[in-house]
């Protein structure tokens, strides 16, 4: 992506020399990315944990094969994102998106009246539970998108797939998100989602 | 974009912003922590290709340091499976041979021996006193005592040790032989990296033993090269062509064979000291 600072590549330039110090620097920069990916990617955040750090630990190994000038970024996320799913392929526990909705965090412009905030709250909870029912594949998408705010080429690595699929798979998911939306719509009482979604 | 898309684009965009990923751990101070510990990693990757990379290790490794131990699942016996298996390592031009049929050394024509063509055939005292690193057992299920120790002193340098247990009610026999679990202990340092160059699709799982990386090998025989502590390419197969547990304890590389189901060799595993 463009943007990022300058010296992403002098840093992995660097590590691939064997500047280990270097590496630390990319490790700390990428560690919430590389993290919250895997935990998108594996569910629990104990295997998010796991997942990020040995991918971490096999990038440095793999620095070798790094081709200059391409972007860290992607090449991060493909070896996190295989780790990540290893672990959720070898069954242990899967306490799926370990994510929760902020009770008290405003997201609008001006503080909100109580009330108001609690319905935006809940609202956001409808939403997260709707997506809590799709497939993992839909759920990993929409999250790619929208919570790692992924660029396409990031999507792709993370998510394992080319990158001309990437739109049309997260179209697909956004769509069976608004069918999810509709039904539970339909099932709750109808004044929980005030306008938000229709 | 129509309406309703842009309501839901908006409506996920609002609720990412409010959402609580779980607090990211250190994770640079966990990383840099593991790569201090290797002696490969400190002094890394040089060259732009493997085999640039490989001959700075070779040169380092001559620091008597345990480098890696490469594992390599091999589907088929067939010249086009052992090809694509070392073109997908890059390791054709160093001349490391990968794969073919389960070797004859692997079997023994009489029946009732425990003999696997391992080395010498000593007590575990004797194994102990004969190797530079502790030998360690399991200490579950009566494993505590094995029916057959071979030590070899000369490969890889440090030694290694043989640990084999006769078949019996939960140790079904490996077809080829008596045994019914083998052991093996010596000082190599597995990368998973490289075992992760020639995972096969299912043959291969990543798993932990005792938060060191563990690999899980399933079904079919397989062979192994590693680097010993001097540095020098060995090649490795599976002697009871089961199901393979290779595991890290420290500086050791252990290795778990028999037909035992992922849970039981991990339980193993887990108990040995």
């Amino acid at each position: 992506m463009e943007g990022r600072p300058l010296d992403e590549q002098e840093l992995v330039g660097q590590a691939r020399g064997g500047d280990a110090r270097a590496y630390e620097v990319l490790v700390r920069r990428y560690q919430d990315l590389a993290f919250r990916t895997a935990c998108v990617i594996a569910g629990g955040s104990a295997d998010a944990e796991d997942a990020a750090q040995e991918g971490f630990v096999k990038a440095w190994y793999a620095l070798p094969r790094f081709r200059a000038g391409s972007p860290f970024r992607p090449w991060l996320l493909t070896i996190v994102a295989n780790e990540a799913r290893n672990r959720r392929r070898s069954g242990r526990r899967q306490d799926d998106l370990a994510l929760r909705v902020a009770e008290d965090r405003p997201s609008g412009d001006a503080a909100p009246s109580p009330e108001a905030a609690a319905l935006a709250t809940e609202q956001r909870r409808l939403l997260l539970a709707a997506m809590g029912r799709l497939g993992e594949h839909d759920r990993q998408v929409i999250a790619c998108r929208y919570f790692l705010e992924l660029s396409e080429a990031e999507m792709a690595a993370a998510l394992g797939c080319r990158p001309g699929t990437v739109k049309s798979r997260l179209s697909r998911a956004l769509d069976r998100l608004r069918a999810v939306l509709a039904e539970q719509g339909a099932a709750a009482a109808p004044t929980t989602l005030p306008g938000g979604d229709r | 974009m129509s309406r309703r898309e842009l309501d839901l684009d908006r409506a996920l965009a609002d609720l990412a912003a409010s959402l609580e990923f779980p607090p990211t751990p250190d994770l640079a101070a966990a990383v840099t922590a593991r790569l201090d510990q290797d002696p490969v990693a400190a002094r890394p990757a040089r060259g732009r290709r493997w085999l640039g990379g490989l001959t700075g290790w070779r040169r380092l490794a001559v620091a008597g340091l345990a480098v890696a131990l490469l594992a390599v699942a091999v589907l088929a016996a067939s010249p086009g499976t052992r090809e694509a298996v070392a073109r997908r390592l890059g390791l054709r031009g160093i001349g490391v041979e990968l794969g073919g049929p389960p070797p004859s050394t692997a079997t023994t024509t009489s029946g009732g021996r425990l003999d696997l063509g391992l080395g010498e055939r000593v007590t575990l005292e004797e194994a102990r006193r004969r190797v530079s690193f502790p030998v360690l057992v399991p200490h579950t299920g009566g494993l505590e005592r094995p029916d057959a120790v071979f030590v070899s002193e000369v490969v890889p340098p440090g030694g290694r040790v043989d640990l084999v247990w006769r078949a019996r009610p939960g140790l079904p026999a490996s077809g080829f032989t008596d045994a019914g679990l083998l052991i093996t202990e010596f000082r190599g340092q597995t990368t998973p990296e490289f075992i992760k160059k020639v995972a096969v699709a299912g043959q291969v799982e990543f798993l932990e033993v005792d938060g060191e990386p563990a690999y899980w090998f399933s079904g079919e025989p397989h062979f192994f090269t590693y680097r010993d502590s001097a540095g020098t390419f060995r090649e490795e197969q599976t002697r009871l062509a089961g199901n393979t547990l290779i595991w890290q304890r420290g500086e050791l590389t252990l290795r778990l064979e028999g037909e035992l189901s992922k849970e039981e060799a991990l339980r193993i595993a887990e108990s040995m000291r």
